[in-house]
């Protein structure tokens, strides 16, 4: 009877310890749930290496999940679970705003860039209109293909801009910007060469 | 006894202390520190490198071996251990770091080389983009190529500010896309102008030179040959070369004329139809051409009706070999153009009827078709 009385606590004991070993299944979720915001965010692009060590703190984790599933019950414990899924969430937080900001930052200067570049696809469509359509038109025609290439381009960055491709706007764009520079000077030089005389009556060729 | 108690007692402590001593001189840390700052360091390496974007495949496997291995440290971070047992977690980061330095010098040798293979295609490409631009400058045909130049030159820019960013894969990728553009820009060359060099159509337009003489040669008076490669204008006299003048074309002067605006000189059998002195023509001098002729008019038909011509084009006219109006002026709407002491002479020589052939080109190594060689474009036969 004795004997009975001091294993039942004992018992109880391990029943208990037994129900508390269980994964931590709602922080797992939390900070799966956090990796999965911080890749929508942009981080495998804009923190690259960063979300790739979270991605392994999650490797990391749900091998230690497998090795404790598979200890006798009474064995099991997820205390590194725990930390692992805590420091992933947080992590996992943290890039996601960081990934956020530099994926505004990139949007803001192709945006920026591509203002400019309209800007001076504007400027230089303005001066070609201004160009007179006499008897030099080589290289009138030339400049005028030049201008519409430079127009139609500027679709090409808003196409990147649409597909959140920055880089890729923000380059073609800035070339666009050089190039449309490049042109009104041309122009100006054509102008400039042709002088003002009047342009010649049109005749049928 | 009483005298000897604290001796003893300090024999003891003595003692007692050197073993504990003993005891934690000999436990070590679960995980040496330089272990990991050695393998930081590989991180750190890596993120230079900027691995993870360069070769994603290489950085996900250092960093997931690397956060387990971090979280196993962490765990252990409290432990000591004695100095003979076996450390799998040291032994697991001194692996890894070595890994790890495999990587980077690896990671570091393809950079270089990607770096490299960037730098020589954006070199070759643009001397490819030159070499084109001055061809095609030399032979006026720019306008034949549209908006190609424009966006190789944009592709090439775009190339250059990612090989500046140390994007290299990006910088091969629009170099590339420059090289098809510039491809494409020989193909149009070569369908444009590769009658040029073709030998079926030379000897056709040797055809039409040589009959323009013989002709004068019969009726004993002038005759006209232009060629549009050498942009040269030959007056005949009696089939006998008189005279030979540097001409100007149209701004599209090379092409074969389908339509009025295009630019293009005509080329054919023509008659003066008209001579315009001074204060006739705006032109200093002018010979009027019976262009369309009925060849032209036929050809314009068939391409119009086969949809090649729009329909709101039509023929153009009024095509001249005329003096200068404003010297600044390099190239004509279609006409064939001389300076104003050359055109002189010429007008004096011939009369209303005398004959006008203008061809493309008199011999296979003409200017046209020796651009086209340069560029690579394949000869055609016919």
């Amino acid at each position: 009877m004795n004997t009975r009385a001091a294993v039942l606590p004992v018992m109880c004991a391990l029943l208990m310890l037994t129900a508390c070993a269980k994964a931590p299944t709602e922080q797992i979720a939390a900070a799966e749930k956090a990796v999965t915001e911080a890749q929508q965010s942009g981080a495998a692009t804009y923190v690259a290496d960063e979300y790739a060590k979270i991605e392994g703190t999650m490797a990391a984790l749900k091998k230690e999940v497998s090795e404790q599933d598979g200890k006798f019950a009474l064995l099991r414990d997820y205390g590194k679970v725990e930390q692992l899924a805590a420091a992933a969430k947080s992590d996992a937080e943290r890039v996601k705003v960081e990934a956020a900001t530099k994926k505004e930052e990139a949007k803001a200067a192709a945006l920026q860039a591509q203002q400019v570049a309209q800007e001076a696809v504007a400027s230089t469509l303005a001066l070609v209109a201004k160009a007179p359509t006499g008897k030099d038109r080589a290289a009138l025609e030339s400049i005028k293909a030049d201008a519409n290439a430079l127009k139609e381009s500027l679709n090409q960055v808003q196409t990147a801009i649409d597909a959140a491709d920055y880089p890729t706007a923000q380059t073609k764009a800035k070339a666009i910007h050089e190039k449309s520079q490049a042109v009104s000077q041309e122009i100006k030089a054509a102008l400039a060469k042709i002088g003002k005389r009047k342009p010649s009556a049109a005749k049928k060729k | 006894m009483s005298d000897h108690c604290p001796r003893v007692r300090s024999i003891v402590l003595g003692w007692g202390a050197l073993a504990l001593a003993g005891l934690f001189a000999g436990c070590v840390e679960a995980v040496p520190q330089d272990a990991i700052e050695a393998v930081e360091n590989i991180d750190r390496d890596l993120m230079e490198l900027r691995a993870a974007e360069f070769s994603p495949v290489d950085y996900a496997r250092f960093a997931h071996q690397w956060m387990e291995l971090k979280s196993r440290v962490q765990a252990d971070e409290d432990l000591v251990r004695w100095p003979w047992e076996l450390n799998d977690l040291e032994l697991a980061l001194r692996r890894l770091q070595e890994e790890g330095s495999q990587t980077v010098a690896r990671l570091t040798k393809e950079r270089e080389a990607l770096r490299q293979s960037a730098e020589s295609k954006i070199a070759q490409v643009e001397d490819r983009f030159r070499v084109m631009a001055v061809q095609v400058g030399a032979i006026d045909s720019r306008i034949v190529l549209g908006q190609k130049p424009v966006e190789t030159d944009l592709l090439m820019k775009q190339a250059h500010a990612f090989y500046e960013q140390g994007r290299y894969d990006r910088s091969l990728d629009a170099s590339d896309r420059a090289a098809q553009n510039l491809a494409t820009q020989t193909i149009l060359l070569g369908n444009e102008f590769g009658r040029y060099a073709d030998r079926g159509q030379i000897s056709g337009w040797q055809q039409m030179a040589k009959d323009t003489i013989a002709w004068s040669r019969t009726h004993q008076t002038s005759a006209i040959v232009v060629n549009k490669a050498d942009r040269i204008l030959t007056l005949y006299r009696n089939g006998q070369k008189v005279l030979s003048y540097p001409v100007r074309l149209g701004f599209n002067g090379i092409r074969e004329k389908r339509y009025q605006g295009d630019g293009a000189t005509p080329e054919g059998r023509y008659r003066i139809s008209r001579k315009r002195g001074q204060g006739e023509t705006q032109f200093y001098r002018a010979l009027v051409l019976d262009y369309p002729n009925e060849e032209d008019r036929r050809r314009y038909r068939l391409e119009q009706k086969t949809g090649q011509i729009p329909a709101s084009r039509a023929i153009g006219g009024q095509i001249e070999i005329h003096g200068v109006e404003n010297q600044l002026m390099a190239q004509t709407l279609g006409c064939v153009m001389l300076e104003n002491p050359q055109m002189t002479q010429l007008f004096n020589r011939v009369e209303k009827g005398t004959p006008v052939t203008i061809v493309g080109a008199l011999h296979e190594q003409n200017s046209v078709a020796q651009t086209l060689v340069l560029l690579g474009v394949p000869r055609e036969e016919t």
